[in-house]
């Protein structure tokens, strides 16, 4: 008998230690890997023998070695970072398993999160493959003293496009600076505003390129073309040194992207310009968003139980959102940890001004727009179509005729 | 038996890591794959690759660039590094190991590195390169050549290109020079002093002598060059930011090839494209060893 | 191969100095890019991204250092590096060297046929083949292995091309057929007698395939898998953020990256010009 005992104790004290042996493996770029990383700490103390490992790489590099072991099933992470931009790619391949069949209560739990974000987690006939962890409402971020030299109000600026580019006009006069960085922004903004629900920005529900026939591309490059013509334009490249010093200098009025533009403009861009900036909605009631982090789980993961509850963790752990917020501008998608004192606090950079429940305001006001696998290559033939128009001069009719025609001919494939 | 012994492990890598691949690409070649969906998802497409590569107006305006930088960056490498070896290896005496050390670092630079440096100098208004030629268009004899605004030169169709072209050419020429250094080195000196003992001036003496004797190596030079610059794939990529530049000016084939498979996700056609670019780079490399092999025999 | 120097005589200073000058010149236009990259290296972020970009050496080297390390297991990654490099170019001298041996001294059936393919694996562009090779390494179980890094590219054509024009050239026949006609086995005449002989060619095939290897971010993308494995390039780059990149730290890692390539090649450089000059002269 003792024998047996002993053997048995053995036994599962060998058990025993194997079932502690879990690490979750978390694929993830700058700042996802950070966050994580921050997060693992006070998760591993709660779920004591779970292991969390974080493998980072450079943001377009993740995707690529994430799209390599998609593609040969074989190597995947755990738990998936995917940006928003590589989501509609990934998430239609079936690589991704649905959350829904992990967690009965699924749907209870993604009435907590921004509607929109869970909605861009969404795809049909695979169900809800991604978790959103942070958002990027959109805003205008402006300069308030440019702004004042022209005796402008903040109305004036933001009422319409003609508003918009009026006041620009008066900027330019006034005080020399250009309106925005690239003409490129505003049609950015204005192809995504009228979307019709189930529809993509480029394409419809059916996949059929749009560029031809919705008016709002007209809009946008006739929108883009006075821009350029008007010289409202600093012909600057988002993430470029010019970009960085065109802030830090005052040669440009404003700003539209993505919420967390605020922190990296207080923390990096540009500190010293601290308090004269402002933050808006964006121009003529449009709402949009920019990127914005997902967390999934690829249906060829080994620990997909662990991984799963280590997404909710990052995702619905109020104080682990604000966490990140606070250290890395990323603006949670959890609708809780959208409250609170310090959340509603006046932010110094942007004069006291109490940004962040502006922004809450407006992402609830998003529509998801529905993500198609050629995205990309038709927002590239547009951008090119666009710089014919505003470098050669080429008709606004004819780019878009042969943008259309062009991804209608990528799109067959 | 034992040159085939001495080859096996060549043969060996060959079959496991290189046939593979090739092979792979080229069955790729006929099919509709987007790799994010895993290998089962492969369609059969026949030649619909082929054909909508060969219609694909990118795909010559790619292969117009790459052509286009492959000689603009590669002559100037040979015709700048034959006379800068020439003065390294006859002027600087002891000195020739130091300034090698010079030509050579720009080789062996990582490209992280270079595309930080060179976006930062070639900066639009605050690069050291637009101030230093604002300046200088001040001055009294060649100012007027020089413009006196700042150039945009990484925002501009028609500058991209030069610009590309110059950071290749940095990086390369070097390596050219200590191909050429090393050949001039081995001509033996008789030559020279019976040339001047004839009486030849040094250019001459150049001319007659040096450069026959270079021969061999300006044929191993130039089909690295060919095969190198039809290749050209790091230095637009970092310098356009993986996009291509304006118009894509800045994009050659291989940029292109690699957006259309991690960016487009169409597997099927990066092959055709890459196929297409191999036959170009087989032809001049072809055409290179003809031009050599009459006179070096060494093809 | 003694490299006997003597200064000719120099038809007017005037031509001499002319030369120096245009050296000293492009070795500025040579040197000045990395004298920036050291230069930011020694600088925070926020200074490098400033007009006039900053000209000369400030003193933030060891914090962005620390910063670095703070991000990546920095010196296992630089070790891995080297190990991989020195693998690489160990491997890549013995079977090049064996190979162009094989295509210099014999004569045997399907010689020109497997030149043509060594010169052909020269054409093919490396990264369509990422995918398939992403595959051959998960089969063999490679993945996340060094090995996958240096043994695939252990035989690379270029290697072979010039391993056989310095042998054909650098080596007198005479002296293997000798040591074969004195009844050596074909491994002894390579190794004992052709082998020796090699320096240069070695010091210049090393040098290129340890810079390649060490440079090389493409392979271990593909291959490695976990930061601990990964290589210093790769390392680097995965601290590049779209938005957020610590730039002071990447120029310092870019800094310590070159280093140990220019230690290289101050020891080899006297070996790669005898290693190139008999190669390609008589070629």
């Amino acid at each position: 008998m003792p024998k047996a005992l002993v053997a048995l104790s053995f036994a599962l004290s060998v058990l025993s230690a194997q079932a502690a042996d879990v690490t979750v493996t978390v694929a993830a770029f700058p700042a996802v890997d950070e966050i994580v990383k921050a997060a693992a700490v006070k998760w591993e103390q709660k779920n004591p023998g779970v292991k969390v490992k974080v493998i980072s790489r450079a943001y377009a590099d993740h995707h690529t070695a994430m799209t390599t072991s998609l593609a040969t099933s074989s190597d995947l992470p755990d738990v998936m970072a995917i940006e928003y931009g590589y989501l509609g790619r990934f998430a239609q391949s079936g690589g991704l398993v649905n959350l829904s069949t992990m967690d009965a209560s699924l749907e209870q739990q993604l009435k907590a999160l921004v509607p929109y974000a869970v909605a861009q987690g969404a795809f049909e006939g695979f169900g809800q493959v991604a978790m959103p962890t942070d958002i990027g409402p959109g805003a205008l971020f402006y300069r308030k003293d440019l702004l004042d030299a022209c005796g402008a109000s903040e109305k004036d600026l933001i009422s319409s496009w003609d508003g918009y580019l009026k006041t620009g006009d008066c900027i330019k006069a006034k005080t020399g600076a250009a309106l925005m960085p690239h003409a490129r922004d505003i049609k950015d903004i204005v192809i995504r505003a009228g979307v019709k629900a189930g529809e993509g920005v480029y394409f419809d529900a059916n996949g059929k390129s749009l560029v031809g026939s919705a008016p709002r591309f007209q809009q946008a490059f006739e929108l883009a073309k006075q821009v350029r013509e008007r010289g409202l334009d600093a012909k600057i490249n988002a993430w470029s040194n010019e970009w960085g010093e065109a802030f830090k200098r005052g040669t440009v009025a404003s700003q539209m992207m993505g919420a967390w533009l605020g922190g990296h403009l207080a923390n990096w861009l540009a500190p010293d310009t601290a308090g004269k900036w402002r933050s808006a909605n964006l121009p003529n009631q449009a709402y949009a968003s920019w990127g914005g982090t997902f967390y999934s789980v690829p249906t060829k993961a080994e620990n997909k139980k662990e991984a799963w509850a280590l997404i909710q963790y990052l995702t619905r752990d109020v104080a682990q959102q604000q966490a990140a917020l606070e250290k890395f501008n990323a603006f949670p998608a959890l609708v809780q940890a959208q409250e609170g004192g310090s959340f509603n606090a006046p932010i110094p950079f942007l004069g006291g001004q109490s940004a962040r429940a502006q922004w809450r305001e407006s992402a609830l006001k998003i529509v998801p727009t529905k993500v198609f696998k050629h995205d990309a290559v038709a927002e590239e033939i547009l951008n090119a179509e666009l710089d014919q128009v505003l470098l050669r001069g080429k008709s606004v009719a004819e780019a878009l005729k042969d943008a259309d025609r062009m991804i209608t001919r990528r799109a067959r494939r | 038996m034992a040159p085939y012994w001495l080859l096996s492990p060549f043969l060996l890598l060959f079959l496991i890591f290189g046939l593979f691949p090739i092979g792979f690409s080229f069955f790729l070649m006929f099919q509709a794959w987007d790799p994010v969906q895993g290998l089962s998802s492969m369609t059969f497409v026949g030649l619909e690759n082929i054909a909508f590569a060969i219609e694909d107006p990118l795909v010559w305006l790619s292969l117009k660039n790459t052509l286009w930088l492959a000689i603009v960056s590669g002559l100037p490498q040979h015709l700048v590094a034959i006379p800068m070896a020439y003065f390294i290896n006859e002027f600087l005496g002891k000195w020739r190991n130091a300034a090698m050390g010079a030509y050579f670092l720009p080789y062996i630079t990582s490209t992280v590195a270079i595309a930080i440096m060179f976006s930062s100098l070639f900066s639009t208004d605050y690069g050291v390169v637009n101030v230093a030629l604002t300046q200088m268009s001040e001055w009294p004899l060649v100012g007027w050549l020089l413009p006196d605004a700042n150039v945009d030169w990484l925002g501009q169709a028609e500058t991209i290109k030069p610009v590309v072209a110059m950071v290749v050419f940095w990086r390369y020429v070097g390596f050219n020079v200590i191909l050429y250094v090393a050949a001039m080195q081995g001509i033996p000196r008789d030559l020279y002093e019976a040339g001047r003992m004839d009486g030849a001036s040094n250019l001459r003496l150049f001319w007659h002598i040096t450069l026959p004797q270079l021969k061999p190596m300006m044929y191993f030079g130039t089909v690295l060059s060919v095969i190198g610059g039809l290749q050209l794939f790091e230095e637009p990529f970092i310098l356009t930011g993986g996009r291509g530049g304006l118009e894509y000016s800045g994009m050659t084939t291989a940029m292109y090839m690699y957006r259309t498979a991690f960016e487009f996700n169409d597997f099927g056609l990066a092959s055709a494209i890459s196929w297409f670019l191999f036959i170009i780079i087989a032809l001049l490399t072809w055409l290179t060893n003809r031009a050599f092999k009459d006179r070096t025999g060494a093809a | 191969m003694t490299m006997v120097q003597k200064k000719i005589n120099t038809d007017g200073a005037a031509l001499a100095w002319t030369g120096r000058v245009f050296l000293a010149l492009g070795g500025i236009a040579m040197l000045a890019p990395f004298f920036f990259m050291f230069v930011f290296a020694t600088h925070t972020r926020a200074d490098i991204f400033s007009v006039p970009p900053p000209l000369f050496f400030s003193d933030h080297f060891f914090e962005n250092i620390q910063i670095l390390m703070a991000k990546i297991p920095f010196w296992r990654n630089l070790g891995l590096s080297l190990y991989v490099g020195i693998m690489a170019t160990g491997l890549t001298l013995l079977f090049c060297s064996m190979a162009g041996f094989a295509f210099v001294a014999y004569e045997f059936r399907f010689k020109k046929a497997l030149f043509a393919l060594v010169m052909a694996t020269m054409l093919v562009p490396a990264f369509l083949g990422m995918i398939p090779t992403f595959m051959i390494m998960d089969g063999l179980g490679w993945i996340n292995q060094p090995r996958a890094l240096y043994l695939p590219a252990a035989a690379p054509a270029m290697g072979i091309f010039l391993m056989r024009q310095y042998i054909s050239s650098a080596i007198p026949k005479d002296l293997y057929e000798a040591a074969r006609m004195d009844g050596c086995s074909e491994w002894s005449v390579y190794w004992r007698v052709v082998v020796p002989l090699l320096g240069p060619a070695f010091g210049t095939l090393g040098l290129i395939t340890f810079i390649a290897s060490w440079n090389n971010f493409m392979g271990p993308l593909v291959v490695m898998r976990t930061p601990e494995m990964y290589t210093f390039p790769l390392a680097l780059r995965s601290v590049q953020s779209p938005v957020d990149t610590e730039w002071g730290a990447l120029m310092a890692g870019s800094a310590v990256a070159v280093i140990p390539l220019l230690i290289i090649f101050v020891f080899s450089s006297r070996r790669l010009i005898e290693g190139l000059t008999a190669g390609a002269v008589r070629g």
